[in-house]
């Protein structure tokens, strides 16, 4: 939606940003998700920091694509393990 | 060298060094900043550095009129080859700028009427700004990113921009407002015009309209023309009475819960097409997340509700799993995998589909109703 001129490592923080939560939005649905990584670490796997495991960038999909459910769209996020 | 400059609620220190020059910005710059920041520009630029910094740390806020100067002054120095960067922008700033990109992708070819001079051409390429800001985001400012203001002026500053971009944005769009529910009470915290504000205190006052409905709701609601709508009687009249023929309300929502709304008023019936009604719905997405950023509307219980509940769905999810390693016999990981791919392919959220199979284990006689696909 918004060309923001970013690496693709930041794709999943561009994803978050188009589905209109918060840092600490998204980690308390992560968190709701069953995800054991801080707010501190997610934020890294959203920037392309560090490299999230399947599983922890699969709830993290999930998280996302919940909420652009809640917002009328599809699920745009690619999952690693589905 | 150093040169102070400002008004109390704001300020801006030059120092040149080696050819480079650093303005340091702090404060709040809306109304009427944007001429002052512009002479601090100029004169940085006149003495011809051969690179630029805006140091926006101390900076907790930026108005359109003052957003648009430093991209003028990004283009002037990019003429004689000069870089300006934007070191350590704040989460709001960098939101503010995003909105900046958002009025800028869906902007009509409309020149910004508060600001005579200012037409369309002057708002011009985001691009390269937007673009040397993310390069110019360092891993410490992203640790910072979490650090939020919560000060409601602030907040408040950030509505009426997104209010005054979605105005210049929005085709059919004659005044914009955004209603906020603040300790239960419903009121207008930024709007277009007085018109604008007095259609948002008719709704207020008969407790009818589109505005209050979706902030109630959170719901969209769309009158295309008042001329026949027969949803809100008390409501209507008045705003015929004030000349206006449609109205699109957007709900704004904080941790799911609406708080308020962002509302497109238009003198012309059937003025909102698809794609206006989309720009319109991109708007109350930006100030929900300015709102749920701040945690401006959100008291303690709420959050407490709200953990409570992330907890419980943690259980759930935690129990299903259970039941699918022992049916399975596979590791937690992969079990989550499973129960995710029974949530797609059903399209239910995460947690109904956990909900279903612990309710399902927990009356063995009715049998598994689930099955994993491959």
């Amino acid at each position: 939606m918004i060309e923001r001129g970013r690496s693709p490592l930041d794709v999943l923080d561009t994803y978050r940003q188009e589905a209109g939560l918060s840092h600490g939005e998204l980690w308390l649905r992560y968190f709701e998700l069953g995800g054991m990584s801080t707010g501190f670490d997610v934020e890294a796997f959203l920037y392309g920091m560090l490299a999230p495991s399947d599983h922890d960038h699969d709830v993290i999909a999930q998280a996302l694509n919940e909420r652009f459910k809640e917002l009328g769209g599809d699920h745009p996020v690619p999952y690693a393990t589905v | 060298m150093s040169v102070t400059k400002g008004s109390p609620d704001f300020g801006a220190v030059t120092n040149f060094e080696d050819g480079e020059a650093t303005i340091a910005l702090r404060g709040t710059m809306t109304q009427g900043a944007a001429f002052v920041l512009e002479a601090i520009l100029d004169a940085a630029i006149d003495r011809q550095p051969a690179s630029m910094v805006l140091d926006v740390a101390e900076l907790d806020f930026l108005g359109v009129a003052e957003l648009l100067t430093i991209s003028n002054a990004e283009k002037r120095l990019a003429i004689s080859g000069v870089t300006l960067t934007l070191r350590s922008p704040s989460a709001l700033v960098n939101r503010l700028l995003g909105i900046m990109e958002l009025a800028e992708v869906s902007r009509r070819e409309r020149a910004l009427p508060e600001h005579g001079h200012l037409g369309p051409e002057q708002l011009g390429d985001r691009g390269a700004l937007s673009e040397r800001f993310a390069s110019s985001l360092s891993a410490e400012d992203l640790r910072r990113v979490t650090a939020l203001p919560a000060d409601p002026d602030v907040i408040d500053g950030a509505l009426r921009l997104i209010v005054e971009l979605a105005r210049i944005s929005i085709g059919g769009a004659d005044g914009v407002s955004v209603s906020l529910l603040r300790h239960g009470v419903l009121s207008t915290v930024a709007a277009s015009d007085q018109t604008i504000m007095a259609m948002d205190a008719d709704q207020y006052s008969t407790g009818q309209g589109p505005c209050v409905d979706a902030s109630i709701t959170g719901h969209w609601f769309h009158a295309e023309s008042l001329d026949t709508e027969t949803r809100w009687p008390a409501f209507t009249p008045q705003a015929r009475g004030l000349g206006i023929k449609a109205i699109l309300s957007s709900p704004l929502r904080v941790f799911d819960k609406p708080v308020g709304a962002l509302n497109v008023y238009s003198r012309k019936a059937e003025s909102f097409e698809v794609k206006d009604q989309e720009s319109a719905a991109v708007f109350a997405r930006q100030a929900s997340v300015i709102l749920s950023d701040s945690r401006a509307d959100v008291s303690d219980t709420q959050m407490a509700f709200r953990f409570q509940e992330a907890l419980r769905s943690r259980k759930v999810i935690s129990l299903a799993e259970g039941v699918i390693m022992e049916r399975e016999g596979i590791d937690e990981e992969d079990a989550f995998s499973a129960l995710l791919r029974l949530a797609l392919s059903e399209g239910v959220p995460l947690r109904e589909r956990a909900e279903a199979m612990v309710l399902s284990a927990k009356q063995p006689e009715l049998g598994p109703e689930w099955e994993l696909d491959d």
